[in-house]
């Protein structure tokens, strides 16, 4: 068992009577909370199956018009960069701050591009005129269901967005404190937690990227 | 979970994060797990030009579910974590697994004319099937 | 087991600390609280004021529905007071009450701990809540909606009613309910007090859990529902829109994932509170402890497949209405396991007939006859003829109101000496069950006679022959009102001007229960070992022995 001497202030709460105990509370809080993310998805998810089951020829269509390349980057980036994340935490806890702080940057670099490599898409997009509902007007594809592919296109790709620049805001946070020297091997489990959810990130995009580059 | 003093539980049950034998960890399970999901994400690419038709989907949507198990169960640790935090992730997909079935269960048995305008078919035909009577040869 | 001194002193009444009500005066120490009490405390005076809100707008459309023809607002004024009665009493009032308030109140005491998992994570459920309620109040000012509360599509995405700033509110609002449930089921894992295993859980607790269970896992859908439907209204995307391909049977698919199971949401908290106090009030130990805590998970659990009850007629397929329908029944039996064990704790108990208890012989009534209009409704035969008819509002207000309030209400005049130190007067308490028992009856037994012969619901017009049952209607909802409002006068009364009232004025053997009324900030001053099961009264030790850790 860790003694709790040594921590830096402020990091048991009162109401805990042992880290370990709080540690395995802030994990399980932090999974609920990814639970309920994966949820919010799932909602997504099943619009596009349900679309998807219904104008088949139309996303598969369109599908084909995306920029396959970029998405492919893209996945590569992200997957990379959940192995960045998960060597900052492998560092902070054997003691080596400075290299879990790199990672944490590297990774933060790597969600930048991600957004940067989907605002080229999404330029693209804007540019041609493949738009959601009441927006589409492209050229390349004109059958039903088309428009609908772009709205559940959009819906999921800029949900996932979002959720790439709230993980950044994580992780951003979780870098200060790590610069702030709060993280070793005696306590990181709020490192672990931002970790985790920047991995949700990444388990998003991995569905997301077959499911609608690959159709 | 029956307590057995104020303290918490007893060592061996702890989380390994939480045990004392920090300074072994190793980095290497990330490394493979990277490699793997790079395989994998190739092998998705290829069978996805591939245009396989019906298989299409479960073959991406079977190596989705590989990339993601590496994902929660090394990089987010949760071959190491408590069974409550596994229940807790398994019972999230459990219920969109219950969203995606009736929700697309409702979609595929529908009475065709209450599909979407422009949807190409629904599978229950308002007519039956082969010819109408009028429709039959003199 | 033994007192320790400190905790004796403070049963006796004396103050060894102050209690969390006077450990800081400042409006600031309220508003940055990490007290799980004071975050309850105000959760209750927010909840109890938008209980007064929808209650308004209640009386409002009743009042207008007194005449078969236009009378008092115009059609679309009508159609914002249903809407906006339905989602003050839905999400502002029936989700988070008895969880939040009480729930955040009794369940870290009940586990023998000093605080929630996540204190800071608590209050920001609370601003979240507020932040939600403002969001709300300022669209109810500039008009609120017309789409009724379910917000149906395309008309929900097409209406020119301010739709997209209550969207957003129930959004923010959903999160709240969401951090709460979280906290809680990591309080009940990580924070139990030793000695306190699972099946030694006091049934409000196990109540809680189901029921944050479900906050956890269907809010989200919910939200991501009325985001999309959000920008719907703003970009046009059409995903539940006809005319652009999209279908509005799937809108209803993910908004009754969510909302059914909200339903237990109200519900189970409101068992728990029954299951308290049902014990503290027949003074005996309940007739299957196992049956009662394990049917809570039962119903959080069971109560996620039965969605599509809800669109018997809304165009989905018959194979999903038969799979609804069948697996619609299966909720009953858990809730009947619940009533058959209430009523076998009461037999040959020794029944204290105080407020609480009265409220307990209201909520058996309303869930048993509330219930089983639902196992009638969710028979798909019958359905089709009941369907968007006063039948559905009778049933779910037997529920909601009849249950669910009742539930709020005894845990309410319970748990009030708890909270505030203060008795509320027995007779008076008594006064109001009796016109809330007999209001709620004369609004809404007349209401399933309109709905089965065949008034539809939301209707701002009617035929001229369903007029006297309108009346009885309406003016049972004022005996209803006038019944909330004696309540509110005297508990007002009662923290203002009432006397100082016992620890333990109940003789009840919760565990929250063995600290002071009210407690100190931190809880316990040493945290108990428990060695019994919960609601034991066979033991004829005094109550609030506790042995110091």
């Amino acid at each position: 068992m860790h003694s709790n001497a040594g921590l830096p202030p402020g990091i048991l709460g009162h109401h805990f009577s042992s880290l370990a105990r709080q540690n395995e509370a802030m994990r399980l809080g932090m999974w609920l909370f990814l639970a309920t993310e994966v949820l919010l998805f799932a909602g997504l998810f099943t619009g596009y199956t349900v679309y998807r089951f219904q104008f088949p020829e139309a996303f598969a269509e369109c599908s084909r018009h995306l920029e396959l390349t970029l998405g492919t980057v893209n996945t590569l980036v992200l997957i990379t960069s959940s192995l960045t994340v998960a060597l900052a935490i492998h560092y902070a806890r054997t003691d080596q701050p400075r290299a879990a702080a790199i990672c944490l940057v590297i990774t933060l670099l790597f969600a930048l591009s991600f957004l940067g490599i989907k605002a080229v898409e999404y330029a693209e997009h804007f540019h041609e005129r493949s738009l959601p509902g009441k927006y589409y007007a492209y050229e390349a594809v004109k059958i039903p269901g088309a428009a609908m592919f772009f709205s559940v296109y959009f819906l999921m790709t800029g949900l996932h967005g979002l959720h790439v620049i709230a993980g950044m805001s994580v992780l951003s946070w979780i870098l200060r404190r790590t610069l702030q020297g709060r993280y070793s091997s005696q306590y990181y489990t709020g490192l672990e937690l931002g970790g985790l959810y920047w991995h949700l990130v990444d388990l998003i995009w991995i569905f997301l990227y077959p499911l609608l580059y690959l159709i | 979970m029956s307590e057995s003093g104020p303290s918490g539980r007893p060592t061996q049950a702890l989380h390994p994060d939480d045990r004392d034998d920090q300074h072994a960890h190793s980095a290497v399970p990330y490394f493979a797990v990277w490699i793997a999901l790079l395989f994998f994400t190739a092998l998705t690419y290829m069978t996805g030009k591939q245009h396989l038709g019906t298989w299409a989907l479960a073959i991406a949507l079977t190596i989705a579910c590989t990339k993601s198990a590496l994902v929660a169960l090394i990089f987010m640790h949760l071959k190491d974590s408590s069974g409550t935090t596994r229940l807790v992730f398994v019972t999230s997909l459990v219920f969109v697994a219950l969203l995606l079935f009736f929700t697309v269960s409702d979609v595929a048995t529908r009475f065709r004319p209450a599909t979407p305008a422009g949807a190409p078919f629904g599978t229950e035909r308002s007519q039956p099937e082969g010819l109408l009577e009028h429709e039959l040869p003199e | 087991m033994r007192l320790s001194e400190a905790d004796s002193h403070a049963l006796a009444g004396a103050t060894a600390a102050p209690t969390y009500l006077h450990d800081g005066t400042t409006v600031m120490s309220w508003l940055n609280t990490r007290d799980h009490k004071r975050v309850g405390v105000m959760f209750l005076v927010s909840v109890i004021f938008f209980f007064l809100i929808g209650g308004i707008f209640a009386l409002l459309l009743r009042f207008k529905l007194l005449e078969p023809g236009p009378f008092f607002v115009e059609a679309i004024g009508y159609n914002r007071l249903f809407t906006l009665h339905g989602i003050v009493m839905i999400f502002l009032f029936l989700i988070p009450s008895i969880p939040s308030a009480f729930g955040n109140f009794v369940l870290p005491l009940m586990l023998g701990t000093r605080d929630v998992a996540f204190p800071r994570l608590n209050l920001a459920s609370f601003y979240l809540y507020l932040a939600g309620a403002v969001l709300a109040i300022w669209a109810m000012v500039h008009g609120g909606t017309d789409t009724g509360w379910t917000f149906y599509t395309p008309y929900s995405s097409t209406t020119a009613t301010e739709v997209f700033p209550v969207l957003i509110a129930v959004f923010i609002l959903g999160f709240s309910s969401i951090l709460t449930g979280l906290n809680f089921i990591v309080t009940v894992h990580t924070l139990r007090a030793p000695g306190l295993n699972w099946m030694r859980l006091p049934l409000f607790v196990w109540g809680i859990y189901g029921t944050s269970v479900i906050q956890v896992l269907a809010t989200p859908v919910l939200g991501i529902t009325v985001l999309v439907v959000a920008v719907e209204r703003v970009g046009g995307f059409g995903l539940f829109d006809p005319a652009r391909g999209g279908d509005p049977v799937l809108f209803q698919h993910m908004f009754w994932f969510y909302s059914h199971p909200a339903v237990y949401i109200m519900i189970l908290p409101a068992m728990g509170v029954i299951s308290e106090t049902v014990c503290a009030f027949s003074r005996k130990n309940p007739f299957g402890y196992k049956a009662i805590a394990m049917s809570s998970l039962g119903i959080a659990f069971v109560g996620f497949f039965t969605w599509g009850h809800h669109m018997f007629v809304a165009g989905q397929s018959t194979f999903n209405a038969g799979a609804f329908g069948i697996l619609s029944m299966f909720v009953g039996v858990f809730t009947a396991i619940k009533v058959f064990n209430w009523v076998g704790t009461m037999y040959r108990g020794a029944i204290s007939f105080k407020t609480p208890f009265a409220y307990i012989c209201g909520f058996l009534y309303f869930l048993v006859f509330g219930g089983m209009t639902g196992v009638a409704l969710a028979t798909t035969s019958l359905d089709i003829h009941w369907h968007d008819t006063y039948f559905v509002v009778a049933h779910f207000h037997f529920i909601m109101v009849g249950a669910s309030v009742m539930g709020f209400l005894a845990a309410l005049h319970y748990w009030f000496p708890k909270m505030f130190g203060k008795m509320y007067p027995e007779g008076w308490g008594l006064v109001a069950a009796s016109l809330i028992i007999l209001g709620f009856n004369a609004t809404f037994i007349p209401q399933f006679l309109l709905g089965n012969f065949g008034m539809p619901r939301r209707y701002y017009q009617y035929p001229e022959h369903f007029q006297a049952l309108h009346v009885a209607s309406t003016a049972g909802a004022t005996l209803l009102g006038f019944g909330f409002l004696i309540i509110f006068i005297y508990l007002v009364i009662a923290l203002k001007w009432g006397g100082r009232s016992e620890s333990n004025p109940w003789r009840s053997k919760g565990f929250e229960w063995l600290t002071a009324s009210p407690p100190p900030t931190h809880n316990f001053d040493e945290i108990p070992t428990i060695t019994q099961m919960p609601h034991d009264y066979r033991t004829h030790e005094p109550s609030g022995v506790i042995r110091g850790s």
